[in-house]
């Protein structure tokens, strides 16, 4: 079900290096591009797809042969400024591209977005939230930490429905996922446009093939419920 | 052993030392008259400055007009006794005599010296002579003077009980530390331009003394002269009148313009410095009332980020940064700010490590600064709870080494969320808008209390959905801080308990509703 995307990353920093390693992890093919000068190389990157370009070149990056459709694009460079450039470079060449970047910032985060970014990534925000929550809200943070940040048994994923599944056509209301050991958090249901609804709302959607189902649950019952799905 | 006086002594000084209400009271009074921490202080305080202004407004009134005499001998037995009072109380818990005792007498011992009363005496009097040699000492006992009716002259020395009100107001008392700072460059100058004054007074008295200028009588008439005019007042009372005493004139005015300069600029900039350890001491008093206190380190982009959480949840903090211009910024903020070493126990100990603080976040952008600070923390009490920012996984090792509780690495946050966009791009706005709370969804805890409607029922019975909340979770019986097992998704017969803390998604209003319901 899943399209499994080219992921293309710019900078090789100290966050660069743990979103390789996170996007690796996962099973992404991942290539790393850098400025010329702007990396100093390591014994540990041995494995690592590296090229080396002048970003400031048009040229430099066409020549990688990028095929942009099917290409996530992710700007850690360690300068804001240098991400900033990039999302630009990105968009005005493959405007439908996906850009995510890096930033520190309200104010970056704007801009970036204003740039064109499809998502911005602000390496402080999410931070500064845990931070606050381990002080006030232990029990948050904890359950934040088995859910999304330590890669063990619990989940949070996104299911898209295809055709004709066993659901198609029923409300939500009627079909009880926590037995199924799933909760979903969120919907988007396509008759409702393309907005992203969270399900404490009480409005009983119907499922059609399509929509997107955002779930916590553990993996296997997952991998239960997406057989199901198939069968 | 035979009862000598000096063993008498010595036992009365032990029972001293052991004596639990002897100390207590002692404790009482020094903290009444020393310790600006102590709550009862300040009433004390103003009563002196009351009894004081009293004392002075006595004083003036007594030139034009008589007071009638049952004022007076207010003035002249009250008003002493208290001085006299306060005096001695001072004197008294400025140092133990009976531990001077104590320590001559087990020095002695274990040189297998006589004790003898002399020396004995001599210790108490070198012991208690640092207080009355010292200059608040002074002024405490020229105020008692005026007391003394003989002479008139001492009458003006009522005006040091003005002065000693300086002690009781820790704001002039910084003034004296201004002027003590500066001792060396105040000294100085005053050396030079009594100098000058010397040499300008004798010049002209020499050029005009005998009989030229009407006006100089004697030599105290030139110095008297040279000084208004080195200050550049400049009465005109005395003036020069031969051309050689114009010319001295002119030299020392040109002297005069720099040294007074001089002076002023030394001032100013001294009170600059002092200005910072004032504020300090302003914050550290503020937030000094604090029980549980939360040290934010560095105030950089993170720093700012949390503080401003922490403002908003309603978490008591102080915010320590090194760099003067960044505690200027946070000073500016509107928070508790200091400029201060983390990585030094001097700041913690002013804070009181030991009772008032509960948390401390190391969130410079340096990782062996966090780590140093983290260890500094620790190592002055175990029991708090230590966050550090770190971005290198060696030094997150070194953090692990040094029990720092939660060790928060930025990189890894974002990276993780960066790889959830990749496949799962919905779950990610999701994430985001959660852990960012820019909606108004948000997820949060709420801890069941004891007889509340949630307590001891099984989840069935709950309706979730009518509360508008999606349950994620149960931590079973935390106690305090600490949290037990977190149980995903518990079925309908899973039972609630006291103390259990429920994990929900919902709006920020339908968590507020079932927090008000308990």
């Amino acid at each position: 079900m899943k399209v499994l995307h080219n992921i293309v990353l710019f900078g090789y920093g100290t966050f660069g290096r743990q979103l390789y390693k996170n996007l690796t992890a996962i099973g992404y093919q991942v290539r790393v591009i850098t400025g010329l000068d702007d990396y100093v190389e390591l014994e540990s990157d041995k494995d690592v797809d590296i090229t080396r370009i002048n970003i400031k070149r048009n040229d430099d990056i066409f020549s990688l042969n990028i095929n942009a459709d099917e290409t996530i694009f992710y700007c850690a460079m360690n300068q804001t400024a240098t991400n900033l450039f990039l999302v630009l470079t990105l968009k005005s060449l493959y405007p439908k591209s996906d850009v995510v970047s890096i930033s520190n910032s309200n104010e970056t985060t704007r801009k970036l977005k204003y740039a064109g970014a499809s998502s911005v990534i602000d390496l402080y925000e999410a931070t500064s939230r845990r931070i606050v929550n381990v002080l006030t809200k232990p029990a948050v943070s904890k359950a934040l930490d088995e859910i999304v940040y330590n890669q063990n048994d619990l989940q949070m994923l996104e299911i898209e429905l295809p055709q004709d599944t066993f659901l198609e056509g029923r409300y939500v209301n009627e079909i009880n996922f926590r037995q199924m050991g799933l909760i979903l958090i969120a919907i988007i249901d396509k008759e409702l446009g393309y907005e992203l609804v969270f399900t404490d709302h009480r409005i009983n959607h119907k499922l059609d093939s399509g929509d997107i189902l955002v779930i916590v649950a553990k993996k296997e019952d997952i991998e239960r419920f997406k057989e199901k799905l198939i069968s | 052993m035979e009862k000598t006086p000096t063993h008498k002594l010595l036992s009365f000084a032990y029972f001293l030392e052991s004596s639990k209400r002897y100390n207590t009271i002692k404790n009482f009074f020094y903290n009444l008259m020393e310790n600006d921490e102590y709550p009862y202080k300040k009433y004390f305080d103003m009563f002196m400055i009351f009894v004081i202004l009293s004392s002075v407004t006595l004083l003036v009134m007594d030139v034009k007009q008589h007071i009638p005499g049952w004022l007076d001998d207010l003035d002249l037995y009250f008003v002493t006794t208290i001085f006299i009072v306060e005096y001695l109380l001072r004197m008294w818990v400025f140092s133990d005599i009976h531990r001077v005792i104590i320590d001559v007498f087990e020095e002695s011992s274990y040189f297998d010296k006589k004790i003898n009363l002399f020396t004995l005496a001599k210790a108490i009097v070198k012991d208690k002579w640092a207080y009355i040699s010292s200059i608040s000492a002074i002024i405490d006992i020229i105020a008692i003077l005026p007391s003394y009716r003989g002479l008139r002259v001492l009458r003006v020395f009522v005006l040091f009980r003005a002065f000693k009100m300086l002690r009781y107001t820790k704001s002039l008392t910084g003034f004296l530390y201004v002027l003590k700072n500066k001792k060396f460059e105040l000294m100085t100058l005053l050396t030079l331009s009594t100098f000058f004054i010397f040499i300008a007074g004798i010049m002209l008295y020499v050029f005009e003394g005998d009989n030229e200028n009407p006006n100089i009588h004697n030599l105290f008439d030139a110095f008297y002269w040279a000084l208004i005019t080195i200050s550049t007042v400049g009465y005109g009372d005395i003036s020069p009148v031969t051309p050689e005493g114009r010319v001295v004139t002119m030299l020392i005015i040109i002297t005069g313009i720099g040294l007074i300069s001089f002076v002023t600029s030394i001032i100013v900039s001294s009170f600059n410095e002092r200005l910072g350890v004032l504020r300090e001491d302003r914050v550290i008093q503020a937030v000094g009332k604090k029980k549980k206190l939360t040290v934010v380190c560095g105030y950089g982009l993170l720093g700012r980020l949390v503080v401003q959480g922490l403002k908003k949840e309603g978490v008591e903090f102080i915010i320590i940064d090194k760099s003067e211009e960044m505690a200027e910024m946070a000073y500016n903020d509107g928070h508790h700010a200091i400029c201060a070493d983390a990585s030094k126990e001097e700041i913690f100990k002013k804070l009181d490590i030991n009772k008032r603080v509960s948390h401390v976040l190391c969130l410079t952008s340096d990782d062996i600064q966090n780590a140093f600070i983290a260890v500094n923390v620790k190592s002055l009490n175990e029991k708090v709870d230590v966050s550090a920012r770190c971005s290198d996984h060696e030094i997150a090792k070194k953090m692990e080494f040094a029990h720092v509780d939660h060790i928060i690495m930025p990189e890894e946050i974002a990276g993780m969320m960066g790889a959830v966009y990749a496949g799962e791009p919905v779950a990610f706005e999701v994430l985001l808008s959660i852990i960012e709370e820019k909606e108004k969804t948000q997820i949060n805890e709420i801890t069941i209390t004891e007889d509340s409607f949630l307590d001891n029922i099984t989840l069935g019975e709950v309706n979730f959905e009518k509360l508008r909340l999606i349950l994620l979770g149960v931590f079973k019986q935390c106690e305090g801080s600490k949290l037990g097992e977190f149980i995903f998704n518990p079925d309908s017969e899973f039972v609630l308990n006291a103390g259990d803390k429920l994990v929900c998604i919902g709006y920020s209003t339908a968590i507020a509703n079932l927090k008000r319901k308990m």
